[in-house]
């Protein structure tokens, strides 16, 4: 069960219309290491998970991306909620702005619409959050490389935001990762797959 | 737990160490110091950034009054989203229960002030909305978060 709450995780308010910015910020909206793709891998792998607190970071950071998502959002649709047609056609959106006009459509920054095919959940646990490492990594690079094209404060004081709830998640995946070394053999953390193999999981063997 | 090992990722768990105060927190990203580490693309802006996060422009006393309080609510609760997460891999550290625990009174409080003179932020807030229009529900009052309206 979710909740909405009425406000957004960092504030945004940004007066300057620039579609080209928002052409470029919809990537983590809906790109390949976006916050749409972050929260449906992290809220999709939880179910299976062999180690509960680990599922449970999984849920609670697969919703805090969903907030990261809704402050992109917010973003974009700041930067071009007064965009004329003049402004359209000039900075690049003319694209964008015949498929949606100036609605909201989860695409990557090269116009590639939102997919599933960008996460995995693969039903192991390793296997998983070391994709979700790298997932934080990816996305970290992707604010590295906005913070050095886009000179707007007052688009950049969310996106340094964000950046570095990538370094922070980066490291709780980590632990999570600690927590579940912890339930296996360390000589050989790959001699079963402790997602499926329950019974050897749990010692019953 | 200290002990690596070959073939797999080794993170070292994190201390709970030094905490920012609510603002810098929010303004950083983390309320831990050790997990703030800056691009070096963002060195540039040092000194100017109070301006560039709050405009300078005239507002009516109202507005000025619901942003504070706004940032003060948004200030918590990043707070313990950023506690949550720490919790989740630090279930028996003290100092951040407890202060995750003093953080969630403090919201309680602030969101009842925002919801009695404003309007509410969530469901939960709704009895205590002060601005009741004849009994009309006071769900859809306020302006939607994306508009840029507080702050």
């Amino acid at each position: 069960m979710w909740q909405y709450e009425k406000r957004l995780q960092f504030p945004v308010k940004i007066t300057k219309t620039c579609p080209k910015t928002a052409q470029m910020i919809i990537s983590q909206y809906g790109g390949p290491d976006g916050e749409l793709s972050a929260s449906m891998r992290y809220l999709a792998q939880r179910y299976t998970m062999p180690v509960k607190a680990v599922g449970g970071l999984l849920t609670d950071i697969g919703t805090e991306e969903l907030a990261h998502m809704e402050i992109i959002c917010a973003m974009v649709y700041q930067l071009t909620k007064d965009l004329t047609i003049e402004e359209a056609k000039t900075a690049g959106f003319d694209a964008y702005y015949i498929d949606h006009t100036t609605a909201l459509w989860p695409q990557a920054a090269a116009s590639v619409p939102f997919t599933a095919l960008e996460f995995q959940s693969k039903g192991d646990a390793i296997a998983d959050l070391t994709e979700d490492l790298a997932a934080e990594q990816k996305a970290r690079t992707v604010y590295d490389n906005l913070l050095r094209m886009i000179t707007d404060p007052e688009v950049r004081e969310p996106l340094k935001f964000l950046r570095t709830r990538e370094i922070v998640h980066f490291q709780r995946f980590g632990e999570a990762l600690e927590k579940t070394k912890d339930q296996l053999d360390s000589k050989n953390f790959y001699y079963f797959n402790p997602e499926f193999d329950k019974d050897k999981f749990h010692g019953k063997l | 737990m200290s002990k690596e090992h070959l073939a797999i990722a080794n993170i070292p768990m994190q201390d709970y160490g030094e905490i920012y105060d609510d603002k810098k927190a929010l303004c950083t990203g983390t309320i831990f110091e050790a997990l703030d580490m800056p691009f070096f693309a963002t060195d540039i802006e040092k000194g100017n950034k109070k301006s560039a996060l709050f405009g300078t422009e005239k507002k009516l006393p109202e507005q000025e009054e619901r942003e504070q309080l706004m940032t003060q609510i948004t200030e918590v609760s990043f707070v313990i989203d950023d506690l949550t997460l720490y919790l989740d891999t630090h279930g028996d550290e003290a100092q951040a229960l407890s202060l995750f625990e003093q953080k969630l009174t403090e919201r309680e409080t602030l969101k009842k002030q925002f919801a009695e003179k404003f309007y509410p932020l969530t469901r939960e807030c709704i009895p205590y909305c002060g601005k009741k229009e004849d009994g009309r529900f006071c769900w859809q009052t306020g302006p939607m978060p994306w508009e840029g309206a507080c702050v």
